[in-house]
């Protein structure tokens, strides 16, 4: 069924999914969409983004006591140690508490789950986060650094080892951080889905033959439940009529079928087409497509 | 029957007139379970929304049962249902069902109890090899930076940085590093225990990540950050010996450097043992090796972290309390007892 599903994507889409299988402990297989670079990078400037407000309301009531002129070296090491503090749990905490999210994550659509498809551990979620500051931190500071410097030779080549680490994501099969890695994480993008109704109608006004039936198989009923439900537009119509000439072109149906009545038309090949490949399937006769033999 | 006259026929017979009415399998299958889904969808979205905490009793006692009976209605779909639609509201259902029903359990607060009791000591336990290797490349860097300084004491300014010396350096004399570094004035509660002792922490923490996050480079630069912290301080003790301060110095080093080093040498390990799983796989697959022993490896560097903290207490405010070697002697062999009795006794026993 998957390869199917995968076959309609990128039909569709034009693209082949990265889709990987988790197994979870009922014993069913659950595909995941891999999350892309785009949406985690995304992601990630969101976070930092908070993280700077926060530590950047924290200077600001640095410069507040400062004013005031009591207590000052109190608050400054304060707010120096919570910075520090938030810099390295904001993730923690958000994944732990929000269940492999963190703001920018949820925002985007995007969890970290269990590679093999267990239960996100705390030790894994403080795993892949102690990384952070090798991964994204410390080539930072070291960019920082680079114009103070005097020998930026050096400073280049520490730059490009740091960014081998970084960039790790680029070269792997799953797009795992190294923090990934140690974890055994993966970060998936869930989209959000709503049960639409059935295309099924039990109306019957139009009545199609075996034979006729016959001459598609699941991958070309799943395109046309797509193509039908789609929003409707001038394009999309456009497309269905197109689709309706084929149809009746390939089964031989010679009624004509009127602008108006493409749709309804389309439907109910879809419902009969559907109930026939569906009650040949419990024969175990199931046609992938149309060019598959049939038994 | 030939195909044009029987379509002819039905639209002129209009709407079902005398064929029974189609009866589809999966939309039947559909209807009996759809408020079931509907139900699993409300809880999650208020789980997902507020947390677990959020859902009443009542709520929390049929979600596994929602969740299962939509994964049971997962696999039936797969066998019976060509509606590409439902199969994958269906998958995306099952999946956020599953990212909450095996979310992670614990909270922060929980996590930390259990770590501390349970988790740290034992992970520490099971690696005593490569806590033994960052042991020894720290002795070995403390004896070369020892040798080296000892006959030539520009070897001091070549391997420490400035910030880290804080003025001391070839040109100190005796009486300056006794007035000022070993028996330094109290500076007063806020200026020790705060300030100081955090610049400290974030300052070691930073190497101490460093140390462990590098283990995934084969465990190089751990080794040589270890052998370096090591060197910084045998150069400081070659210091120290050449102005007969020697015990003194051990005695002002100790009472923080247990706790310091001890952590040091977790971090090292904790990166040593993501090394050797990276090098060595043994039966599995590089990556599932790493995801195995990673977990394990990561809880030294979080307890490391908390070392720490103690150790910048010590150094920041306790050191300059207790002016006198042989009291910081015996704090000193009081907190390696203590963390040598945690990590041997710890959690032995206590339920996995």
């Amino acid at each position: 069924m998957s390869a199917l599903d995968d076959k309609v994507a990128q039909f569709l889409e034009g693209v082949p999914r990265n889709r990987r299988e988790i197994l979870t402990p009922e014993g069913i297989l659950l595909p995941v969409d891999l999350a892309d670079h785009g949406e985690r990078a995304v992601a990630l400037i969101i976070d930092l983004f908070i993280w700077m407000c926060v530590t950047a309301l924290l200077y600001v009531a640095i410069v507040a006591v400062l004013v005031e002129g009591k207590g000052v070296e109190i608050a400054v090491t304060l707010i120096l140690f919570i910075a520090f503090i938030v810099r390295n749990l904001y993730f923690v905490y958000f994944e732990l508490a929000w269940q492999g999210a963190t703001p920018g994550k949820r925002i985007n659509g995007l969890r970290v789950i269990d590679r093999r498809g267990g239960p996100l551990t705390p030790s894994a979620v403080f795993a892949r986060n102690l990384t952070r500051e090798v991964e994204l931190f410390l080539p930072v500071s070291v960019m920082l650094s680079l114009r103070a410097g005097a020998n930026h030779w050096e400073t280049l080549a520490l730059l490009a080892w740091l960014g081998l680490f970084s960039a790790l994501p680029l070269f792997n099969h799953d797009r795992m951080r190294s923090g990934d890695f140690i974890a055994g994480t993966i970060v998936i993008a869930i989209p959000k889905r709503v049960l639409l109704a059935d295309l099924v109608e039990n109306s019957i006004r139009y009545n199609f033959t075996t034979q006729q039936l016959a001459a598609y198989g699941a991958f070309e009923l799943q395109i046309l439940e797509e193509l039908l439900r789609r929003p409707r537009s001038a394009r999309t119509t456009a497309v269905l009529m197109e689709v309706c000439a084929k149809i009746c072109a390939k089964i031989g149906w010679t009624a004509p079928v009127p602008a108006a009545e493409v749709v309804p038309f389309l439907i109910e090949f879809y419902s009969a087409e559907r109930a026939f490949l569906e009650r040949e399937r419990l024969y175990g006769r199931l046609r992938e497509d149309k060019n598959s033999r049939p038994d | 029957m030939t195909a044009p006259s029987t379509q002819d026929d039905a639209v002129m017979q209009g709407a079902g007139a005398a064929r029974p009415a189609l009866v589809l399998r999966s939309t039947e299958f559909r209807r009996g379970r759809e408020q079931g889904w509907r139900d699993l969808e409300v809880l999650l979205a208020k789980a997902e929304r507020a947390g677990l905490s959020a859902l009443s009793t009542e709520e929390l006692q049929r979600l596994p049962l929602l969740h299962r009976s939509a994964l049971s209605a997962l696999s039936v779909a797969r066998a019976i249902a060509l509606d590409r639609h439902l199969l994958l509201y269906l998958e995306n259902l099952g999946l956020r069902a599953f990212l909450v029903v095996y979310g992670p359990r614990q909270g922060m607060l929980e996590g930390c109890r259990d770590f501390f009791v349970r988790g740290f000591p034992a992970a520490v336990r099971g690696a005593g090899f490569h806590i033994l290797i960052a042991f020894l490349s720290i002795v070995v860097g403390t004896a070369a930076g020892f040798v080296l300084t000892r006959g030539d004491e520009s070897w001091l300014t070549a391997m420490v940085p400035a910030d880290l010396a804080s003025g001391r350096g070839i040109n100190s004399t005796r009486e300056q590093l006794l007035r000022e570094e070993i028996f330094a004035p109290w500076p007063g509660f806020t200026r020790s225990f705060i300030t100081f002792a955090n610049f400290l922490f974030r300052h070691n923490t930073l190497i101490g990540i460093m140390m462990f996050g590098l283990g995934i480079a084969a465990g190089v630069p751990t080794l040589l950050l270890l052998t370096y912290q090591g060197l910084i301080f045998g150069a400081f003790i070659a210091l120290h010996f050449n102005r007969g301060l020697l015990v003194d110095f051990l005695g002002w080093v100790s009472i923080h450097g247990v706790t310091e080093f001890g952590a040091i040498i977790l971090c090292g390990a904790g990166g040593l043992v993501i090394a050797q799983h990276i090098l060595f796989p043994d039966r599995y697959a590089r990556v599932d090796s790493l995801a195995i022993h990673g977990r394990s490896a990561a809880q030294f560097a979080v307890g490391a972290i908390f070392m720490f903290f103690i150790a910048g207490l010590i150094e920041g405010g306790l050191r300059q309390l207790v002016a006198d070697t042989a009291g910081r002697f015996a704090i000193a062999a009081l907190t390696a007892a203590v963390w040598l009795g945690y990590f041997v006794f710890a959690g032995r026993g206590a339920r996995q």
